[in-house]
């Protein structure tokens, strides 16, 4: 007992200052299906439009939005509750593997949308609202809602989801990486406006 | 605190006294902690709709074994990179504190000078006070311990208490989860609420007003025992729940005549449970955008030797099986849950009626239960419930007897609940109940023979809840 008891205090106190020892916890499957699948859905496909869909998301989007949760710089009401615990403790090649992870995940499905609502938000996906300045979303989002580099995916998103950023961007709620385009962007477009386009891209 | 209420049927009468004066009817399920809060860095909001209930993912993080962990660690790493230990650095403690005012629409008679009554409008301060650690103590493996000072008992002792091991299984599509648990009170590892241990709404309730006498095992009777038990589960596609275990008794403060903790014997005042009695549970959870519907059925067999009996034989045996339902929509601002239970139970008291402790060689007791309560932005709620128990009428185990006796020789209780709440922070609530009772022990007029009537004993219950 005595001897193995030296040994665990020195492996202990080796453990505590030495992070690259943790070898277990950067297996990024691991840590979505333990941790992050019990909001975000087994493979990021999440129920629940509180929570986004990770799968299929771009790489680069997570790692920005892991990093902000984990920094701080992204404080909305639900990252303060729920991503700033859960991202403290994640080192940046965690981070890393977990976006690759959750891009590599096949995308979700669209949810289809009532036609009259698809054709006002299609409009102004493709062609922005000119008169309210708002460029359209298919400038920085894609075509077709895939994203592109660190403008997220929106196809398949929850529209209830889409909606809640679009308002948070507006009211300055939600901070911190493209947070002021999107304000500039989310002034300009009314609460019916967000609904339409918010179905039309959930939709696809 | 466990719920603390008449076990043995022939000790039905002066056991409902006790419960009275000992503490009784879920004063303080406390499975919120901010021990959690402390441990995954998250809000309470993310694991509680309002403290108690749970929301998904706490049901999800409970049957994890309680261990998504964001503190920084002490770890202890094998050569084959297997963790040896894992211990949060800064322990995750916590501290409740209840305090309350109880009033009955009639007074309650002095317990020694007779046409005299007590004091209407009883203040405890603590009603409870708890200490937990809760959260990861190693790898895979959890732990929820309370312990609590009762202000009626006026000393600590060990509360609703939870050890549990989970591991996932990934190859499995969609997941499967497996785990055990060791638990002193059977449903106190549910993670739905509408079960006995963690029932909302109304799961805290006043500790110093007369409360109907008759319980069935699972509800309460089996926490006045004191059982210890394991028990395995597993959790598939995060809907299908499966559970099997075994109680034994494990009373505190029991001493034998030869000084020692044990063994069990005829000297034991709370009854024996002979044999393993074994606990069952089998839910279904279905969840779509904001919404959770869950229905399930659970139940326990125990066998007990009562008091002043040879341990072993004979015995009374409880059969009990039980269905639940509970409903939730976590929305933004606005969440709204329902939860009900129906327990029935058979028993067999082949001890009792032996000793002439009951009229009836068996009886049957059943209570139902439907409860519902909303909530606007997590601060300002409200919950209104039915409760209902009903059984065989008999006269030995149900015999008269002032305030908490049964003119009638019948078991049936019945009554309404509502309840307003205003949580002005996460981890602090404000509550107004009020219980009306339409029958109390059998009857609606003179239940007890000294006539007093089943609305005497309505109850105005004001209570404040800090976790912290």
């Amino acid at each position: 007992m005595k001897p193995n008891l030296t040994l665990a205090l020195v492996l202990a106190t080796i453990s505590c200052t030495a992070p690259s020892l943790r070898a277990q916890e950067t297996d990024p499957a691991k840590i979505a299906s333990q941790v992050c699948a019990s909001c975000h859905g087994p493979r990021g496909d999440s129920i629940s439009p509180a929570f986004p869909k990770l799968a299929g998301q771009r790489a680069e989007y997570i790692e920005n939005e892991l990093r902000a949760f984990r920094d701080r710089t992204r404080g909305d009401p639900m990252a303060q509750a729920y991503m700033w615990g859960m991202t403290s403790q994640l080192g940046d090649e965690e981070i890393k593997r977990l976006a690759v992870f959750y891009s590599q995940q096949k995308p979700p499905r669209g949810k289809p949308a009532s036609p009259k609502l698809a054709q006002t938000g299609k409009s102004i996906y493709e062609g922005g609202i000119p008169s309210a300045k708002v460029q359209a979303c298919a400038s920085c989002h894609g075509k077709n809602g895939e994203g592109n580099a660190t403008f997220p995916r929106l196809a398949g998103q929850h529209a209830e989801y889409l909606v809640k950023q679009l308002v948070l961007f507006k009211d300055a709620l939600r901070q911190g990486s493209n947070a002021p385009i999107m304000h500039d962007i989310s002034t300009g477009i009314s609460f019916e406006q967000m609904e339409a386009v918010a179905a039309y891209i959930a939709s696809k | 605190m466990k719920k603390i209420l008449p076990l043995n049927p022939r000790r039905a009468t002066t056991a409902a006294l006790c419960a009275l004066l000992v503490g009784l009817v879920s004063t303080g399920t406390a499975e919120a902690v901010p021990s959690y809060a402390r441990q995954t860095g998250i809000a309470c909001q993310g694991c509680h709709t309002v403290f108690p209930e749970l929301t998904p993912f706490g049901r999800s993080f409970k049957l994890n074994a309680y261990t998504i962990d964001n503190l920084p660690q002490v770890q202890g790493i094998s050569s084959s990179k297997e963790y040896e230990l894992l211990l949060n650095q800064v322990p995750p403690f916590s501290f409740m504190f209840q305090t309350s005012f109880t009033k009955t629409a009639t007074a309650v008679p002095d317990g020694a000078i007779p046409d005299a009554n007590g004091q209407n409008g009883q203040v405890l301060f603590p009603q409870q006070a708890s200490l937990f650690y809760a959260g990861r103590i190693a790898p895979n493996f959890g732990a929820f311990v309370q312990m609590t000072y009762d202000s009626q008992g006026g000393a600590i002792g060990l509360d609703n208490t939870e050890f549990r091991y989970a591991k996932q299984v990934p190859s499995v599509s969609d997941g499967l989860t497996y785990g055990f648990t060791l638990n002193n009170n059977p449903t106190v590892q549910d993670v739905w609420n509408s079960t006995p241990a963690w029932q909302t709404p109304f799961d805290q309730r006043t500790s110093a007003a007369p409360v109907p006498g008759a319980v069935t095992m699972i509800d309460g009777g089996l926490a006045d025992l004191g059982t210890a038990g394991a028990t395995g589960y597993v959790w598939w596609r995060n809907s299908i729940y499966g559970e099997l275990g075994f109680y034994r008794s494990s009373p505190q403060g029991f001493s034998h005549a030869n000084g020692n903790a044990g063994p069990l014997d005829s000297t034991n005042a709370a009854g024996t449970i002979v044999g393993y009695a074994p606990y069952w549970r089998v839910a279904y959870e279905h969840q779509w955008d904001r919404n959770s519907l869950s229905v399930g059925a659970y139940g326990v067999t125990v066998k007990v030797s009562p008091e002043a009996q040879p341990v072993g034989s004979p015995t009374n045996k409880y059969v009990d099986t039980a269905l639940d339902g509970q409903y939730q929509f976590i929305g933004d601002e606005n969440i709204f849950s329902l939860q009900t239970t129906y327990i029935k139970e058979k028993q067999t008291l082949d001890a009792t009626f032996a000793a002439t402790g009951s009229e009836n060689p068996s009886n049957d007791l059943k209570t139902f239960r439907l409860g519902g309560s909303y909530y606007l932005r997590r601060t300002y709620g409200g919950a209104l419930g039915y409760f209902s128990t009903n059984g065989s009428s008999d006269a030995l185990l149900y015999a008269p007897a002032a305030l908490t006796g049964f003119a009638n020789n019948s078991p049936n209780s019945n009554g309404w609940i509502g309840e307003l709440d205003y949580v002005p922070w996460q981890n602090v609530k404000l509550l107004a109940q009020y219980v009306s009772y339409t029958k109390f022990n059998g009857a609606s007029k003179d239940y007890d023979g000294s006539g007093r009537n089943a609305n005497y004993n309505n109850t105005l219950y004001l209570l404040g809840w800090f976790a912290f």
